[in-house]
């Protein structure tokens, strides 16, 4: 990554972190808020590939780990992996996919990353992160998350300097 | 099989942020001290972002909060001025006895609330996550004397302990999460039983300690019990009870307990100054 780019990317994971923590953490939905800095790191999959994505991803929930009651590298681990597996998913699919499939697809990923937080939580230090809140909080937060995707698709591929991708003539298709 | 390079390279970065984070965990759950201060690090280094942003989101998130508990604020403002009314028909008929124990208080040298001293802190933010929801966030700490464990409690009764207090901050566990276990003593009787968490908007749970023939019922007040190296120093009211299920079996009450603190649209909440013998 060029130094603009990193200097990009911590100003996106930074002003994610704070949304999450001033802003939504208020706006919530039947108790739930959305998780902006794990769609960070889907969005940094999109545009930054396997390795943008695990590296956005851990820095994003490394920096969300401190300010949560769980271990320092929960969020950060399950981010990593999330940003990695869309990277992945990025590379193999087709680049005249739909805006809309890559939206649902990122909407998918949010819902494989709280599954994976909380199994990873419950097997390795955390218990009780799974309980009957969980059903209401993966799907209520999934679907929120999933109607901030489009400006996070934006914010990251201004990170990753792929805005080109963005212009009006090809907003269907987002890369 | 050889692995085109792109590939071979974005799993040695995968595996190394894996690595890393295992070994954070690791030695996060085990209390490791230098992990414990970069959590404070990257803290103070976003707080001045934070500051900032709260400036501009908090109105956002006020007006949000009473357009979604509209109703529940009218309700809320009916019981206050009907128990404001109650009140001050109170302060009337016991002026006089209000005054002498101002003066027996005086006399006594009782500092703050029971004796205990105590820091008034103002609640900066809720809880920031979805999996936690038992957290408040306070603006004051070590600096102000506030240390790991100690009681917070708000009108009505305790609410919470402290837990991670940095030097200017801290955060409060609130009494109703599950993890959160309270010896505790029911008013006008010897019965000692553990009080736990069970969840937001749900009532705390006596499961263990009442028998069954103990003069414990609905409307009993609950107090911290102070016993046996308890966090929390004795007389403090914890909850009422609201329901109470007898346990054939073990002949033991099962009590459903209302908490008496406010927990709610909290501004500031009082942290007692008390650390239990023997700890300090």
């Amino acid at each position: 990554m060029a130094a603009v780019s990193v200097i990009k990317n911590a100003i996106a994971i930074i002003f994610l972190l704070i949304l999450q923590l001033e802003l939504f953490s208020s706006l919530r939905f039947f108790g739930v808020m959305p998780e902006l800095v794990l769609a960070g790191a889907i969005a940094a999959g999109w545009y930054g590939g396997p390795v943008g994505g695990a590296v956005v991803g851990f820095t994003g929930g490394l920096f969300y780990d401190m300010y949560l009651a769980t271990p320092l590298g929960l969020n950060a681990l399950t981010y990593a992996l999330i940003g990695y597996l869309l990277g992945q998913i990025a590379n193999f699919l087709s680049e005249d996919a739909e805006l809309i499939i890559r939206l649902i697809i990122s909407v998918a990923a949010v819902s494989v990353g709280l599954l994976m937080f909380v199994t990873f939580g419950e097997l390795l230090v955390q218990p009780n992160l799974y309980n009957k809140r969980f059903g209401k909080v993966l799907v209520i937060s999934s679907l929120y998350t999933g109607l901030l995707m489009m400006p996070i698709h934006f914010l990251m591929a201004w990170a990753f300097n792929a805005h080109r991708l963005l212009l009006p003539s090809s907003l269907g298709r987002i890369r | 099989m050889v692995l085109p390079r792109r590939y071979s390279g974005s799993r040695f970065t995968l595996a190394i942020l894996v690595l890393a984070s295992a070994t954070l965990i690791s030695l996060d759950a085990r209390g490791y001290e230098p992990v414990t201060n970069l959590k404070k690090a990257g803290i103070v280094i976003v707080q001045p972002f934070r500051s900032l942003a709260r400036v501009v989101f908090d109105p956002v998130g006020d007006a949000w909060e009473s357009l979604s508990n509209g109703d529940e604020l009218e309700r809320e403002n009916a019981l206050l001025r009907s128990q404001l009314d109650q009140l001050l028909e109170y302060r009337i008929a016991n002026e006089g006895a209000v005054n002498d124990l101002a003066a027996l208080r005086a006399q006594l040298d009782l500092l703050g609330l029971g004796g205990q001293e105590t820091a008034v802190a103002e609640v900066t933010a809720g809880s920031v996550s979805n999996f936690d929801p038992y957290i408040l966030e306070i603006n004051k700490g070590t600096q102000s004397g506030i240390r790991e464990g100690m009681p917070v409690i708000s009108t009505g009764g305790l609410i919470g302990r402290i837990e991670n207090p940095g030097l200017r901050d801290a955060r409060v566990r609130l009494i109703t999460d599950p993890g959160v276990n309270i010896g505790v003593l029911a008013i006008g009787t010897k019965e000692i039983g553990i009080l736990s968490g069970n969840g937001v908007g749900q009532p705390l749970k006596v499961t263990d300690g009442i028998p069954i023939s103990a003069p414990v019922e609905v409307g009993s007040i609950l107090v911290t019990s102070g016993l046996d190296r308890s966090p929390y120093p004795e007389g403090f009211a914890v909850g009422s009870v609201v329901e109470v299920i007898p346990n054939e079996v073990n002949l033991e009450k099962e009590l459903l307990v209302e908490p008496t603190g406010q927990m709610k649209n909290l501004d500031f909440v009082t942290v007692v100054l008390y650390e239990p013998p023997g700890r300090g």
